[in-house]
C-alpha cells in the first residue's frame, strides 16, 4: 500500500482544528471552575468580615464614672443612688443589683463614692456611634460633656459571656443559652450515638439482606431527608405529649434534636463499616472470631474514624438547629441558666434567633456576636473531627 | 496407605437457584499436600470454603451432602462453627494480615480460644508460631510493628503463622501465592514443604508447575465436576482423561 499519498495522521488540518477546538472547550472549563470558586470565595470572605465586623463592639462595655450615692434610701428604690441627670445614662440593670449590695455591705450606707459603673445600652450605642442608638439628645449632651472630662471608658464584656439573656441589652449574654446548648448537645449525643451506632453495626454486621430490612434501610435514608422542623412536631407528640417531659426543657430538646441525628449518623457509621475492606472479616472469621468478635475487635476500630467524624459532623448539625426546638418550646426568654435539664432552656441559635428579632439597636451586635460564637464552636467541632480521623488514621 | 482425613461424600451446593458443584466424592489423606486445579469458575474455592464453612456466610447459599473430618459431619446442627475453625485453619488469596502488630496478629486467635494467657506462655506460642512459618528471623526485632508494614511475601507467612498458632488439623490455602513475586512463592513452597509433616493441606492453584512441584495428590475440577483425582506423578504424566491432559498441557482453560 501506497502511504505516502495519505496524510500524515497527528497533523492534519481536520485533526488541528479539532485539538484547537478541545483545547479551547478546556481551558473555557478552566475559567468556569475557576470564577465559581472565585464567587464562593468572595460570598464567605464577605460573610466573614460582615459578621466579625459586626460582633467586634459587643465585646466591648461603655462604662461611665459617676458619683454613687450609698443612701439608706437606695436600699428600697435605687434610682437614689445616682444623680437624677444620670438616671438614663447609669445602666438600670446594674442599679438594680444595688439593694441586694447594700443590704450584704451595711458600712458603705452614708458613703459617696465616683466610680466606673456600666452606662445604659443606649449610651453605649451612641459612644460606638451606632446610627439608631436611641439615646435623646439632652442625655447625648451630658454624655459628650462626661467624655470631655475622661469619664467615660470601654471595657471588655464579660457580661456576654456570665450572664443570660435579659431585656436590658447591656446586662444580656449567651451563658444561659450556651448552658441550654450544652445540656441538649449532651443528651442527644448520648442518645444518637450509641443506638445510631448499633443499629447501624446490626444493619450492616449482623442482619441478613432481606426484605424488612431493606425497608428499613430505605426509611433511614429517607428520614434523613425530612425536613427538620417535622422532627420538632414528632417530638412534641412523642415526649412532650405522650411521655410527659417538660416543654421547654433540654431534655425535650436534645430528645428530638437525637430523632433527627440518628440517621444521618446510622448513614454514616454504615459507610464507614463499608469500608472497611471485607479480607479483614474473613480473616477474623477463618480464625475462628464469632461475628461480635470480628467485629468489635477488628471491624469497629477501622471504622471508628468514620463513625466518629460522622457523629461529630451529626451533632454540630444538632446544635445548629433551631426549628424543631421552636416546636419543643426551647425558642424561648431564658434569662437564668438552668441547672438541670427538665428545667426551662434554650439553645444558642435560638437566643440568635430571639435577639435578631428585638428592636433595641444593642441586640445587633449581639446578634452578631452570638452568631461568632456558634461559628467558632462549630468550626471548632469540625476540626475535632478531622483532628480525631487523622489521629486515629496514624495508629498504622 | 494413608489415612482419610476430610471425606467428602456426593457433595452439592448451591448460590442460590445455581448449582456450583454438582456432587462430589473425594478423600484428602492426613499430612499430606493435595492440590485443587481447573479453570477459572470450576468451583476450586467454593469446595475449600466449604471445609470451614465459610460459605455460611454468603446468603443464599446451600448445600447437601456430607463431609466427614475424623469421621464427624462438619455440618451437623450440633456442630459449632468456631470450634470448627480452630480444627481447619485458612490462608487467603491476597495476605490479610490485621492492621495490628505482628505479635498481636499471631496471638489474637489463641487469645480469644483461650489457648494462652497473655505472660510468656503467649510468647512462647507466638514465637513457635512464627519460627514455624519461618518468618521468626526476619520479625523477631520489630513483633510490635504492624503487620501491615511487611512485604507481600512476609504477609502471607505471617498469615499462615497466625493460622497454625492454633494448631488447626488442616490447612486451607486459596491460591496463596497468585499475589507474590517468584522468590516469595518459593519461600511459600518450601514452607508447606515444611508444614505437611504436621498438618493436612488443601490448597487451589493456578500454577501446574506449583501443584506439580509441591503437591502429593492433585484434584482436577471443571465445571462443578471432580474429573480426576490421584497421586499428582500419575496426573502429571498419565491423566486417565483427555479433558486433564488437555488442561495440563495448558491446551484449553
Ligand atoms: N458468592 C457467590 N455467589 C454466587 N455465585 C458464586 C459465588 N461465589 C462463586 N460463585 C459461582 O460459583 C462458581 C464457582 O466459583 P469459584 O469461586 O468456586 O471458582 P474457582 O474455581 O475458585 O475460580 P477461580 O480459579 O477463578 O478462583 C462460579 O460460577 C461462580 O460464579
Ligand atoms: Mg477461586
Amino acid at each position: 500500500m501506497n502511504n505516502s499519498t495519505q496524510p500524515n495522521n497527528f497533523i492534519s488540518d481536520e485533526k488541528k482544528l479539532r485539538q484547537k477546538r478541545r483545547e479551547r472547550a478546556d481551558s473555557r472549563f478552566h475559567w468556569y471552575g475557576l470564577t465559581a470558586l472565585g464567587l464562593a470565595l468572595a460570598f464567605l470572605v464577605f460573610f466573614f468580615v460582615d459578621i466579625i465586623g459586626q460582633a467586634v463592639p459587643a465585646f466591648y462595655q461603655t462604662e461611665v464614672k459617676v458619683n454613687i450615692h450609698y443612701v439608706e434610701a437606695a436600699k428600697t428604690n435605687y434610682n437614689k443612688a445616682v444623680d437624677h441627670k444620670l438616671r438614663r445614662v447609669v445602666s438600670r440593670a446594674w442599679l438594680r443589683t444595688l439593694p441586694v449590695y447594700l443590704k450584704r455591705h451595711p458600712e458603705l450606707i452614708g458613703n459617696n463614692i465616683k466610680q466606673w459603673v456600666p452606662a445604659d445600652s443606649r449610651v453605649d450605642q451612641y459612644i460606638k456611634q451606632h446610627n439608631g442608638h436611641g439615646l435623646k439628645s439632652k442625655y447625648q449632651r451630658i454624655v459628650d460633656a462626661m467624655a470631655e472630662e475622661g469619664r467615660i471608658r470601654q471595657v471588655f464584656n464579660i457580661r456576654f459571656f456570665t450572664s443570660g439573656d435579659s431585656k436590658l441589652p447591656e446586662n444580656a449574654g449567651i451563658f444561659s443559652a450556651a448552658v441550654g446548648s450544652i445540656f441538649t448537645l449532651l443528651i442527644t449525643m448520648l442518645i444518637a450515638v450509641p443506638i445510631g451506632v448499633m443499629t447501624a453495626i446490626y444493619l450492616e454486621e449482623f442482619s441478613e439482606d432481606n426484605h424488612f430490612t431493606r425497608i428499613i434501610e430505605v426509611n433511614i435514608n429517607n428520614l434523613a431527608a425530612i425536613p427538620s422542623i417535622l422532627y420538632g412536631l414528632l417530638g412534641l407528640a412523642i415526649f412532650i405529649n405522650f411521655a410527659g417531659v417538660p416543654r421547654s426543657s433540654a431534655l425535650a430538646g436534645g430528645l428530638t434534636l437525637a430523632l433527627m441525628t440518628l440517621p444521618i449518623i446510622i448513614i454514616a457509621t454504615r459507610a464507614a463499616l463499608q469500608s472497611v475492606p471485607s479480607s479483614i472479616r474473613e480473616a477474623a472469621f477463618g480464625l475462628g472470631a464469632s461475628r461480635w468478635q470480628t467485629t468489635w475487635h477488628h471491624v469497629l476500630p477501622l471504622a471508628m474514624p468514620g463513625i466518629l467524624t460522622g457523629s461529630i459532623i451529626g451533632l454540630a448539625q444538632a446544635m445548629g438547629e433551631t426549628a424543631p426546638l421552636l416546636i419543643v418550646g426551647m425558642v424561648a426568654y431564658v434569662p437564668d441558666a438552668p441547672d438541670n435539664i427538665l428545667e426551662a432552656a434554650t439553645v444558642l441559635p435560638a437566643q440568635i434567633y430571639t435577639w435578631a428579632g428585638e428592636s433595641l439597636r444593642a441586640y445587633e451586635e449581639r446578634t452578631a456576636a452570638a452568631i461568632l460564637v456558634l461559628l467558632t464552636v462549630l468550626l471548632s467541632l469540625n476540626g475535632l473531627a478531622v483532628y480525631l480521623r487523622k489521629h486515629f488514621e496514624r495508629r498504622w | 496407605m494413608n489415612t482419610s482425613k476430610v471425606n467428602i461424600k456426593d457433595l452439592k451446593l448451591w448460590y442460590g437457584e445455581s448449582e456450583a458443584l454438582h456432587g462430589i466424592d473425594i478423600e484428602f489423606s492426613e499430612k499430606r499436600v493435595t492440590a485443587l486445579i481447573g479453570p477459572s469458575g470450576c468451583g476450586k474455592s467454593t469446595l475449600l470454603r466449604c471445609l470451614n464453612r465459610m460459605n455460611d456466610r454468603i446468603p443464599g447459599c446451600r448445600i447437601e451432602g456430607q463431609i466427614l473430618l475424623d469421621g464427624d459431619d462438619i455440618y451437623a446442627p450440633e456442630v459449632d462453627v468456631v470450634q470448627l475453625r480452630t480444627h481447619v485453619g485458612m490462608v487467603f488469596q491476597k495476605p490479610n494480615p490485621f492492621p495490628k502488630s505482628i505479635y498481636e496478629n499471631v496471638a489474637y486467635a489463641p487469645r480469644i480460644h483461650g489457648l494462652a494467657g497473655s505472660g510468656s506462655d503467649m510468647d512462647e506460642l507466638v514465637e513457635t508460631a512464627l519460627r514455624r512459618a519461618s518468618i521468626w528471623k526476619e520479625v523477631k526485632d520489630k513483633l510490635h510493628t504492624p503487620g501491615t508494614a511487611l512485604s507481600g511475601g512476609q504477609q502471607q507467612r505471617l498469615c499462615i503463622a497466625r493460622t497454625i498458632a492454633v494448631q488447626p488439623n488442616v490447612i486451607l490455602m486459596d491460591e496463596p501465592c497468585s499475589a507474590l513475586d517468584p522468590i516469595a512463592t518459593a519461600k511459600i513452597e518450601e514452607l508447606i514443604d515444611e508444614l505437611k509433616r504436621e498438618f493436612t493441606i488443601i490448597m487451589v492453584t493456578h500454577s501446574m508447575q506449583q501443584a506439580a512441584r509441591i503437591s502429593d495428590q492433585t484434584a482436577f475440577f471443571y465445571m462443578g465436576d471432580l474429573i480426576e483425582f490421584g497421586e499428582t506423578g500419575t496426573i502429571f504424566t498419565q491423566p486417565e482423561k483427555q479433558q486433564t491432559e488437555d488442561y495440563i498441557t495448558g491446551r484449553f482453560g
